[in-house]
């Protein structure tokens, strides 16, 4: 494991990219600097969720081919990729959300806790009270902030002090301050980033043990989306992070572990951050990171 | 290259002769519109002055009412339409509000008045529904995580509190079957439920008490909760209901007063006051639109001054055929006579039984089709088959869907030809498609993200339809469905079909006894050759049709505006 | 952490969720249940009746008689082919002109107003149509000295017609509404006047959903029951060739109207009573396959624009 070289740029590459070619999307113009204290290695963590040769179709569409790998506890794994390259098809094989589009079909294996969650007797629903999910919009229902992170209590019955859970949910997505005076006021007065942050306390409002993130601050603006950033390595110390995200940077500052995908539903490499924003194996990843799209 | 006479061609002639056609095109186009609503509106104006007769008044009472009402009514109106729109859609509700609050109030008049239910059933039906309301309750406290056994609850306690165990209905519907296939009827005893214990008892407080009791505190609780929630403050919500029931507890004194009778004053408290009174208070707290507040004012003050100088001056009201004795009696061969009372309730009837047959089952079959159906493999077949189905259902004759009554509920299952019910039935399944239309557009209208977002917290798919679909989705179905059985009130073929009388005499007070209908009794009117019929008291019924449907359509119009102004 | 917290729901919330989910389905199969049931039940009597009656003497019968046991079915299918053809002359071109003002000319203002208007218009009984075609459009024609009698075809087909419109024009603009407006954009760019954009871009593009409007449209004026039952008489006339202008003066029957009076008749015979499901059902199956064609073909414009 590479991260000794903590503070090692990009730059050179991504020199060497603006002048080739102007035309690729991520064009990586500053340095991508990696995040220094919230590096750590995956051999130290346990391992939550696991996927063995996992294919996913479409209809006849393959989006994912024979993705294998294992997401560490207590740190952020970020996937990153190009459009259409299947991060986000991933992320919602997890908690079995592509349960929802019928022509959607799953092979190989993903555990969570060692246990396959396409397995016949897993319960879908039971699942995704345990591994919870934050969106890339921010999508409050139409009721007060309250209710929004009552909500999940309610759907799944839980014996607890609601008002209580609220607060504390709040407080852990940073909005407690912001909001304690209007609980009862419509969660679509707030701004887009409170927005998201209500999302995110509504998801750990149910105490699950994995929070999916997919693209959580590609609508907000660079404020909101600071705070977002600051928020997800805050829950890293309780909850397994799992973000997909278009954004190199971001993935670089805060993510722990980091999984590229790449055109064609494929996972080119998948290792410690520093070492995939350092010093990839795959030259394909080193050229998506540095501007060259693979 | 261009010559000079050839650049002229882009602003000449030419381009002059290309614009004199599309003005034509557009004139023609302008004219296809006009040519179907201004036709219609002809029409319309020929039957109301059948009806109404007009000419039949003094000049002088036109003048006055000219002056008090039409001037100013129509001057604030075109001032809202050109400087105010805001204003004019407070005037609008305003005006409306107490209306559609009259046809409520009035059609609970007619239920208590023929005695289809008495305020002691509704009392007694409201205190069971309660009680099992509260069990149900009380028992998700005690086991929120017994789901199943919660179900079982919510069916259970109602059919103890309100329908007795077993109910009256089952047993009924059982010594049908059974005298069907020749045996004989059982009896046995049975456990009476709350209701009917409550309908036992010897004593019972007077009408009008009773109605504030099971109506006037239900719907001033319901928007007190409303008002609650708005001001964030319990305690005006708990001032909204209090004042809700004073105002009604002045019914001795002030319903006598007015002529009509307590309960007639409690009703029109809590249908005609009380929603503008939420409206107007919301109005002026938001300070949107206050200006609109005086077009009511306006409208029943030039009324009432109108009326005082018409007295005064003694000019003669016009001499209608829609008046308050046709709108109270039954048919008479004497067209002076002629009423259209149990033609109106019969209507009501039909309503409530087309609503009630319709509407559960129409947005149930939206939410499967919207929510639950899978869209591949053979069931997604099965479902695309439903769908392909309902949209050609919606276009079948309404007479075939009377064939469907007469065959399927009169000669297949024996019921009673020409019932209140059994044209209810027919009805309901002519708009069914409607509902499940409609619904599912109200469905589709809810984002997706609030669904993906229920989900993702491992919310079960009834769940997220209860707690998240359906709440968004509410006032689009109800708008489809009043404007469903707004169509419902005017089908005339599937009554026929099914035997409806052309005349009924009394106005039916259960739902097997003979159905009078509107449309079926102006139909009835319109192959009487005489022309008092024919030029008045059919155009009093054209006209009292109408005016319903007009209301019923401007409500869901109103429902539908103020619901796309939130999302 | 056990495995067991995702492999099993609370108690009961799995069983619930079925309950719920078959009662649903069971709502949405009482359409397929309609379907069946308006089949299966008119057919049996029309069966009944074609034991009876030959249908082959149903279909070329030139005379429809209840009481002297006449069951041709010809005179009532020219009477509703008359009323359809008069009712749709005037209601498709109108109906068509009527959605190009609205999709292409009316300003946002002109159609809030407009649209209200027309759907006010569809939502009036077919009841009051006829009476309207009674009482004051026959005797409104008769002043420009048409030689009408006090049933007769033409002013109910003329109601029919304007009963129509609506559905036209609202089926027909939304249509033109889905015409993506870069076409709209191409033809301009290119100098085209509006007018040449709606009759030469808009309307091509629109074409299958505007004719899918007229089938849906025409489906309608078939089965259309009080306009004529209460406007055009009860005799049936098998169309005169001869003379084919006074058709339109004389009452005819349709159908429906054939329907409607053989269940109201005092006293009908077995097989005159079940001739009216036969009449019904055939109503039924054309009304249902010409509604099959309009959606396929609004279908297929619908998928073409999204």
């Amino acid at each position: 494991m590479a991260n000794e070289n903590l503070n090692t740029t990009a730059s050179t590459e991504s020199q060497s990219t603006s002048t080739e070619d102007p035309t690729s999307e991520p064009l990586v113009e500053q340095s991508i600097s990696v995040d220094s204290e919230r590096s750590h290695t995956t051999a130290n963590a346990d391992t939550v969720i696991e996927s063995r040769n996992l294919d996913v179709y479409y209809g006849e569409t393959q989006a994912l081919q024979g993705i294998d790998l294992a997401i560490p506890e207590n740190q952020v794994t970020a996937m990153i990729g190009p459009s259409g390259c299947g991060k986000s098809t991933f992320l919602r094989c997890i908690n079995r959300m592509n349960d929802l589009i019928d022509i959607c079909r799953v092979e190989g294996e993903l555990t969570f806790n060692g246990k396959n969650v396409y397995d016949d007797d897993v319960d879908p629903i039971a699942l995704r009270r345990r591994i919870g999910m934050v969106f890339q919009h921010p999508n409050p229902f139409p009721k007060s902030i309250y209710d929004n992170v009552a909500y999940g209590l309610s759907v799944q019955n839980m014996d607890v002090d609601v008002d209580a859970v609220v607060e504390e949910s709040l407080k852990k997505a940073a909005l407690w301050d912001e909001v304690k005076d209007q609980l009862d006021k419509s969660a679509l007065n707030l701004s887009g980033g409170q927005q998201q942050r209500l999302c995110i306390a509504r998801a750990i409002a149910v105490d699950p043990e994995v929070i999916l993130m997919d693209e959580p601050a590609s609508a907000l603006d660079p404020i909101a989306t600071s705070k977002i950033e600051d928020l997800i390595e805050e829950l890293a110390e309780e909850y397994t992070v799992v973000i997909v995200t278009h954004n190199m940077q971001q993935a670089a500052r805060i993510s722990d572990t980091t999984a590229v995908f790449l055109t064609g539903g494929e996972l080119v490499e998948f290792d410690d951050t520093n070492k995939i924003f350092e010093n990839p194996d795959s030259q394909r990843v080193e050229d998506y990171i540095t501007g060259k799209f693979g | 290259m261009a010559t000079p006479g050839r650049e002229i061609d882009w602003a000449g002639e030419t381009g002059q002769v290309s614009r004199l056609r599309g003005v034509a095109f557009e004139l023609a186009c302008l004219a296809a519109v006009g040519v179907a609503l201004v036709s219609v509106l002809v029409l319309l104006l020929y039957v109301a002055t059948d009806a109404l007769r007009p000419f039949s008044a003094d000049p002088g009472w036109h003048l006055v009412f000219f002056l008090t009402l039409v001037v100013p009514t129509l001057g604030t109106a075109v001032y809202f339409y050109r400087l105010e729109e805001p204003a004019g859609e407070v005037a609008y509700a305003t005006t409306g509000l107490p209306v559609v609050g009259i046809l409520f109030a009035a059609a609970l008049a007619v239920v208590l008045d023929i005695e289809l239910v008495t305020a002691l059933e509704l009392f007694a039906l409201l205190v069971a529904t309660l009680v099992a309301a509260g069990i149900v309750v009380v028992h998700g406290r005690y086991r929120p995580g017994a789901a199943l056994e919660r179900l079982g609850v919510v069916v259970a306690a109602p059919v103890v509190t309100v329908f007795g165990v077993p109910p009256v209905e089952v047993i009924r519907a059982l010594n049908g079957v059974l005298s069907l296939i020749g045996l004989p009827a059982v009896s046995g005893a049975r456990l009476p439920s709350l209701r009917e214990l409550i309908l036992l008892s010897p004593v019972a407080p007077l009408e009008w008490i009773l109605v504030i009791v099971s109506v006037t505190i239900p719907v001033a609780g319901a928007l007190g909760l409303f008002v609650a929630r708005r001001r964030e403050n319990r305690r005006d919500g708990l001032a909204f209901v209090g004042g809700a029931v004073a105002a009604t507890l002045l019914a001795p004194v002030a319903g006598p007063l007015l002529g009509i009778g307590s309960t007639g004053w409690v009703l029109a408290v809590t249908f005609c006051l009380l929603p503008p009174a939420v409206y107007v208070e919301g109005v002026v707290r938001r300070n949107e639109g206050v200006h609109g507040l005086a077009f009511p004012l306006v409208l029943v003050g030039g009324i009432l001054l109108g009326a005082v100088l018409v007295r005064q001056f003694g000019f003669a009201p016009p001499d209608s055929w829609l008046d308050w004795q046709f709108l109270t009696s039954a048919h008479s061969r004497t067209p002076e006579d002629a009423g259209f009372y149990p033609p109106i309730v019969g209507s009501i009837m039909l309503l409530i039984v087309v609503a009630a047959s319709a509407f559960p089952v129409g947005v149930g079959a939206a939410i499967y089709l919207e929510e639950y159906a899978p869209a591949s493999g053979l069931s997604g077949k099965f479902v695309e088959l439903v769908e392909i189905n309902i949209g050609n259902l919606a276009g079948v004759p309404s007479v075939v869907y009377g064939l469907l009554g007469l065959a399927l509920f009169i000669r297949a299952i024996n019921m009673p030809s020409g019932a209140v019910i059994v044209g209810g039935l027919a009805v309901g399944l002519l708009i069914l498609p409607i509902v499940i239309i409609s619904a599912q557009e109200a469905l589709r209208a809810v984002p997706d993200s609030h669904r993906e977002a229920a989900y993702g917290m491992g919310a079960t798919r009834w769940q997220v339809t209860r707690s998240v679909v359906l709440p968004q989705a509410i006032p689009g179905i109800l708008t489809g469905t009043i404007l469903a059985v707004g169509r419902a009130i005017g089908e005339t073929a599937p009554l026929l079909m099914i035997g409806a009388a052309a005349s009924v005499r009394l106005a039916p007070n259960s739902f097997s006894d003979q159905l009078p209908a509107m449309p079926r009794q102006i139909f009835a009117w319109s192959s009487n050759l005489e022309p008092e019929i024919r030029h008045g008291v059919l155009a009093a019924g054209v006209v009292t049709l109408l005016v319903v449907l007009l209301i019923m359509n401007g409500t869901a119009i109103l429902i539908r505006n103020k619901y796309q102004r939130e999302l | 952490m056990s495995t067991d917290t995702i492999t099993s729901r609370p108690a009961g919330l799995a069983a619930r969720e079925r309950i719920y989910k078959y009662v649903l389905f069971a709502c949405a199969c009482a359409s397929i249940l309609v379907t069946l049931g308006i089949v299966g039940l008119l057919a049996r009597d029309a069966i009944t009746f074609f034991t009876a009656v030959n249908p082959i003497a149903f279909l070329t019968g030139t005379e429809f008689n209840l009481s002297r046991g006449e069951f041709g079915v010809l005179p009532l299918l020219t009477g509703t082919l008359l009323v359809t053809i008069i009712s749709a002359a005037v209601a498709l071109p109108i109906g068509v002109a009527a959605a190009v003002y609205l999709s292409e000319y009316a300003s946002d203002r002109m159609r809030s107003v407009l649209k209200p208007a027309l759907e006010i218009l569809a939502g009036i009984p077919t009841v009051v149509y006829g009476i309207f075609a009674l009482v004051y459009v026959t005797p409104f024609l008769r002043v420009f000295g048409l030689p009408l009698n006090t049933f007769n075809v033409l002013s109910a087909s003329l109601m029919v017609g304007i009963m129509i419109i609506p559905m036209v024009s609202s089926l027909s603009e939304d249509a033109m509404s889905a015409v993506p407006d870069s076409l709209r954009e191409a033809a301009y760019g290119v100098g085209a006047t509006k007018y040449e954009v709606s009759t030469g871009v808009v309307i091509p593009a629109a074409v299958s959903g505007i004719f899918s409007s007229f089938i849906l449209a025409l489906s309608r004026a078939i089965g259309e029951t009080m306009i004529v039952a209460v406007a055009m008489g009860s005799r049936s006339r098998l169309f005169d060739f001869s003379e084919p202008l006074a058709n339109l003066w004389r009452g005819n029957q349709p159908m429906t109207a054939a329907m409607v009076q053989i269940n109201g008749a005092d006293s009908v015979s077995g097989v005159g009573f079940q001739s009216m499901f036969a009449i019904g059902l055939t109503l039924f199956v054309i009304t249902f396959l010409m509604n099959l064609a309009s959606n396929r073909i609004a279908a297929r414009y619908r998928e073409e624009y999204n």
